[in-house]
């Protein structure tokens, strides 16, 4: 206990020393906490892009469009693609849609689209664009499964003459035999589809659809079985290329996959590169940090051999010397780690920033060129991270400290007072 | 020759030699010494700048180990005592006083005292109470609370003897006690330790003849061997007595 209370009160033996031995072990404790703030800005967002890219894949029957009543282009995938695509690892969801063409005006058209209620409302040509908004009436529900009704976009709303007050109401009839320079006739009764709601896509050609529930367009147009377009989801964008290669060798003969090439890009360049440039960054600031505790302790330590040759010479044990010694580095560790952190609280948002801008930022790919600009780097850490770091510190301070003390402490006690 | 631990005398050392190494070189501080110093006055060590003087001291403090030969202490053999023996040696027989103080810095003068003290195991209000004693004793009661640093060089040295004399050591060494101090603080100094030495053993190493000439006895030393033990000659007035010692060397 006394070598102990010794070790405490050697922390206070002088302000100087203490603050400067506190900052140098604190600026490295500091930095790596600015390291670990933009690895957990970057992871996330990293996060967040994964989310936003498409990591979606469209399955078609091999050269053809999949519209029911398109020319040429009128095959459709089998019924049974469906279960096979749900039972590769790594889809988190399947999307069937059955698709034809409706002629309107002059060479114009709508496209009519199968949908299940649950699924997303794609748009022609911009499949990664779903689930437009609703601007009258109301979307699709559960209860509208074989139900011949639908919303449109208000393009075909206009054509058809639909006002918004007749939602609910309002009746579009679709002339199965009506035929387009690219579009045959179907031998099937019109269809006449109740509209529930009119949605705006945001462009002229996705205001031309009209959505109806994928049982209800299989009985209106006669397709029993198959499937127009089949949208896969990997449950992750890294997995996307899995899942891919799994569906080419399931499918290839049969359908022609459309796959968002950017992905694969993404995952293999900007995620990967982002990701081992701010661990390197945390890795390289934690070497920093042990490596300038250990030695500073070490330097405490050696120069006061004479010291420790005193307290042997007049009766101190060996154990207690060293009991004293690494008390002391372990507080004096904490000290500085807590002074590191309350400065990382105070100032570790710009710094982080000016660390980001300057070391990190002009190595990243492209995809983060605007990262620096919008990463949100808030001088913020987690009780466990500071206590790992903490952790980290005090052992480091603990080694050198021990390191030197051991050196010294073997010594007579006229050898330490002469150690240099 | 009779075994060591018969010896009714302090301090007995029977052909005691001290060998360091420095890189391939082998330097000889000690070479044969055997000697006897009795309970109680003081014992001066004098010879030349590297003679072996230090080197002795440090041998009878349990300082450091020798390279051969018998070290008996208040009837305990150094030589054969494990280094946690030699610890409680240091803190309970033994009480040093260093040429630069030694004192630890970020100690008041009369924590520096206590010191000893906490490593014995002596209780706080005993160990407050002989600390404050022998600060008296030493004429610093005023300067208790000091640190080293604003205490001159005498009154540092004067804490550093009260602290050597804090577990009420039976032996008492000083290496170059006054070798940083002026010569009037010096005085103070060999007053205090001639003062000490009337109940119990101090040996001093010094260059200071005022301070040999105080001693009981004189131990010459050169090139690591005793050359001659005398008895003072204000000690003993008109009757200084020169042994020449037998060395191994010149045996």
């Amino acid at each position: 206990m006394t070598m102990l209370r010794i070790g405490v009160r050697n922390l206070w033996r002088s302000k100087l020393r203490l603050a400067l031995v506190a900052a140098l072990i604190g600026a490295p404790f500091y930095l790596l906490l600015v390291m670990q703030s933009i690895g957990d800005a970057v992871e996330r967002q990293t996060e967040t892009l994964k989310q936003n890219v498409n990591n979606t894949l469209q399955l078609r029957a091999r050269g053809s469009m999949g519209h029911v009543n398109m020319v040429g282009n009128e095959d459709i995938l089998p019924q049974d693609a469906l279960a096979k695509v749900k039972g590769v690892e790594h889809v988190a969801k399947v999307e069937p849609y059955l698709l034809a063409m409706a002629p309107t005006e002059g060479h114009n058209f709508a496209m009519v689209v199968g949908v299940d209620p649950r699924d997303t409302r794609r748009l022609e040509s911009h499949g990664e664009a779903g689930n437009p908004k609703i601007l009258f009436g109301r979307d699709l529900s559960d209860e509208d499964r074989g139900k011949r009704i639908a919303i449109v976009g208000q393009g075909v709303a206009r054509w058809a003459g639909i006002k918004p007050e007749e939602v609910g109401r309002a009746t579009l009839t679709l002339d199965l035999k009506r035929t387009h320079p690219v579009i045959f006739a179907l031998d099937h009764p019109p269809v006449a589809l109740t509209v529930v709601g009119i949605y705006a896509s945001g462009y002229v050609f996705g205001d031309m659809q009209i959505f109806m529930p994928i049982d209800a367009f299989r009985e209106a147009y006669g397709i029993r079985e198959g499937i127009s377009w089949l949208y896969v989801r990997a449950d992750s964008a890294e997995n996307l290329p899995a899942v891919e290669r799994q569906l080419r060798g399931m499918l290839g003969a049969v359908a022609d996959i459309i796959s968002p090439t950017t992905v694969a890009e993404f995952q293999s360049t900007a995620t990967a590169a982002v990701q081992r440039l701010a661990g390197s960054g945390i890795v390289l600031s934690a070497v920093l940090m042990v490596v300038v505790v250990f030695f500073m302790m070490l330097l405490v330590v050696r120069e006061r051999a004479w010291e420790i040759g005193t307290l042997k010479a007049i009766g101190a044990s060996d154990s207690g010397i060293v009991a004293s010694f690494l008390t002391e580095a372990v507080l004096l560790c904490a000290i500085g780690a807590l002074a590191g952190a309350a400065l990382f609280g105070l100032w570790g948002g710009p710094l982080a920033q000016l660390v980001f801008g300057l070391g990190v930022s002009p190595f990243l790919p492209p995809h983060y060129s605007t990262l620096a600009a919008t990463l949100s780097l808030a001088p913020k850490f987690g009780t466990t991270t500071l206590a790992v770091l903490v952790a980290a510190c005090v052992f480091a301070a603990l080694g050198g400290s021990a390191w030197g003390i051991r050196q010294i402490v073997r010594l007579s006690p006229l050898e330490a007072i002469r150690h240099e | 020759m009779s075994d060591i631990r018969t010896e009714s005398a302090l301090i007995a050392l029977r052909g005691v030699s001290k060998l360091y190494h420095r890189g391939d070189q082998v330097v000889k501080a000690l070479d044969g010494i055997d000697l006897s110093l009795p309970e109680r006055g003081m014992a001066a060590i004098v010879g030349p700048s590297g003679s072996g003087k230090s080197s002795l001291l440090h041998l009878i403090g349990a300082m450091d180990r020798p390279s051969e030969g018998e070290v008996l202490v208040a009837g305990q053999l150094l030589n054969t005592l494990p280094e946690s023996g030699l610890t409680a040696f240091r803190r309970n027989t033994v009480g040093f006083v260093f040429q630069s103080f030694n004192l630890i810095p970020n100690l008041s003068a009369i924590e520096n005292i206590i010191l000893p003290m906490e490593f014995a195991g002596v209780a706080a209000e005993q160990r407050k109470r002989r600390a404050a004693a022998l600060l008296e004793q030493v004429n610093l009661s005023a300067r208790s609370t000091h640190r080293p640093r604003e205490l001159s060089g005498g009154e540092q040295q004067r804490v550093a003897i009260a602290r050597a004399l804090a577990n009420n050591p039976r032996l008492i060494l000083a290496d170059e006690p006054t070798g940083n101090l002026d010569s009037r603080t010096g005085q103070v100094i060999y007053d205090l330790l001639k003062q000490i030495a009337v109940t119990r053993t101090v040996v001093v190493v010094t260059h200071a003849e005022l301070l040999a000439a105080m001693a009981d006895r004189v131990l010459h030393i050169r090139d690591g061997q005793l050359t001659a033990d005398e008895a003072s000659s204000t000690q003993n007035e008109g009757a200084a007595r020169t042994v020449k010692v037998q060395t191994e060397a010149n045996r």
